[in-house]
């Protein structure tokens, strides 16, 4: 990636921060053309799919379902924003964790304990996570098996296909 | 297996038809686009939706794929946008999906021409388990370029899968598939497709269909040339309308715009295939002779 990339993608994240609805709106979208040289705004776009203006939001999470895993120092920040109570901010928090594959050890206690959570999306990508992260989650077990026990179908076939991929 | 091998070169994709006067009258071209967060904020950039507008134009039948907006609007204004040169296109649409607050609808845009709708045909493919993020929109279609009796008619599928999730939902696309084939007795054409974030090297699970196979093969569909994720997929013999014909339209080629600028209009490629305007009931299935072909 070149500097001018790098200032490019500092100075959009910044404008994400903007007052006016538009500056932020166009601040997303533009992130989303980036395409993966937007990986080091990962954590101010999962921040900003709880922004209030609904272009903002949708270009936010356009532009999260093509990053790839995001870099190390941004599993701390993601582990907090799972735990947000906006759905869709906790859904992609969870989402890159998972893409982290055993990188996202840390978050596993988080993640069991979205498995429990109101909003079914993130329940059901937690387990799916939870599954990415394989033996590292091996501590999510009890959790896991209580998830695979679940009314919600969805919910309890990821939760048994992650208790198969952390194994015994 | 890849149905012909015949991609056409940028300068042969310009020589598409530039409207429905020019289109082929033996055969019809059906397109598939994913168009990245098609809402509002696309629709106020005047030079995205000419060259929108200007790739409808070309196709008889678009199936669309991420329509993102609350509003009802977008799809209206934009066929609006179509028709300004006197097409007349009309659209159809499915109702909001996904799993999360962030929803998308399909829509097929079609020439109404050369294509009618059968309105009673359109639903959403079942999905049991939830496996498919965005269950796939189907509505039957029948070309209005020979007599009724003799009219190819066929469903068309549209997908876009969930990136995170590829193969469960390609596993699952297999039993959409042959639901719609089971359908109605009375209609063996079923064509997939979409973005399906995945190309013909991750079709395993798809080759289950007996006779599968797809008319994308061995060349890249998105803006920035680096993936092969869209296609339109159906079975032999049963889809023998075929021509044999299918291309990508490289946006940038097509429409002399930099990366930059074909990125603002989306970050896929449109990919079509053209099939005979007759049905072929009964008659040999074959596949097609793996040479270049450029649509008149």
């Amino acid at each position: 990636m070149t500097d001018k990339t790098t200032n490019d993608i500092e100075t959009l994240v910044r404008q994400l921060g903007a007052a006016d609805a538009g500056q932020r709106a166009e601040a997303a979208e533009r992130l989303c053309r980036a395409g993966t040289a937007a990986i080091s705004a990962a954590v101010p776009l999962v921040r900003a799919c709880g922004d209030a203006d609904d272009p903002t939001r949708e270009w936010a999470a356009a532009a999260l379902e093509e990053l790839g895993p995001p870099a190390a120092e941004a599993i701390g920040p993601l582990v907090e924003l799972a735990q947000s109570d906006h759905s869709l901010v906790a859904y992609w928090a969870i989402t890159l964790l998972g893409r982290s594959g055993q990188a996202a050890a840390s978050a596993v206690d988080v993640l069991a304990r979205c498995l429990s959570a109101a909003d079914l999306s993130v329940a059901q990508r937690a387990a799916w996570a939870l599954g990415k992260l394989g033996p590292a989650a091996a501590a999510s077990r009890a959790a896991l098996g209580v998830a695979a026990q679940a009314a919600d179908p969805r919910l309890a076939r990821l939760a048994a296909e992650a208790l198969d991929a952390v194994g015994p | 297996m890849a149905y012909g091998l015949a991609g056409l070169s940028p300068a042969q994709a310009q020589q598409l038809p530039a409207g429905p006067a020019v289109k082929p009258w033996d055969a019809v071209l059906v397109a598939s686009f994913n168009i990245q967060v098609f809402g509002e904020s696309k629709m106020a950039k005047q030079q995205v939706v000419e060259v929108l507008a200007r790739v409808v134009r070309k196709f008889d039948i678009v199936a669309i794929q991420e329509v993102r907006s609350k509003s009802d609007e977008v799809i209206p204004s934009f066929v609006r946008a179509v028709n300004a040169d006197g097409s007349q296109y009309h659209y159809v649409i499915g109702p909001r999906e996904g799993r999360t607050v962030s929803k998308e609808q399909y829509t097929f845009i079609y020439d109404t021409r050369r294509i009618e709708v059968d309105a009673s045909s359109l639903g959403v493919v079942p999905n049991p388990g939830g496996a498919l993020h965005r269950p796939p929109m189907h509505a039957r279609f029948r070309t209005r370029i020979q007599p009724a009796e003799m009219a190819f008619t066929f469903w068309l599928v549209d997908i876009h899968t969930d990136p995170d999730e590829v193969p469960q939902e390609l596993q699952a696309l297999v039993g959409a598939f042959q639901q719609m084939q089971a359908l109605r007795p009375d209609e063996d054409d079923v064509i997939l497709l979409g973005d399906l974030n995945a190309g013909p090297p991750e079709f395993s699970a798809l080759k289950r269909i007996p006779g599968i196979g797809w008319a994308v093969s061995g060349v890249t569909t998105n803006t920035r040339r680096s993936k092969t994720y869209d296609n339109l997929i159906f079975t032999q013999p049963q889809t023998s309308e075929y021509t044999g014909q299918w291309g990508v339209l490289d946006l940038q080629n097509t429409f002399g715009l930099p990366l930059e600028k074909a990125l603002e209009v989306s970050d896929h490629n449109p990919v079509w295939a053209a099939f005979y305007p007759a049905e072929h009931r009964g008659q040999a299935a074959g596949f097609m002779a793996a040479q270049p072909t450029t649509v008149k």
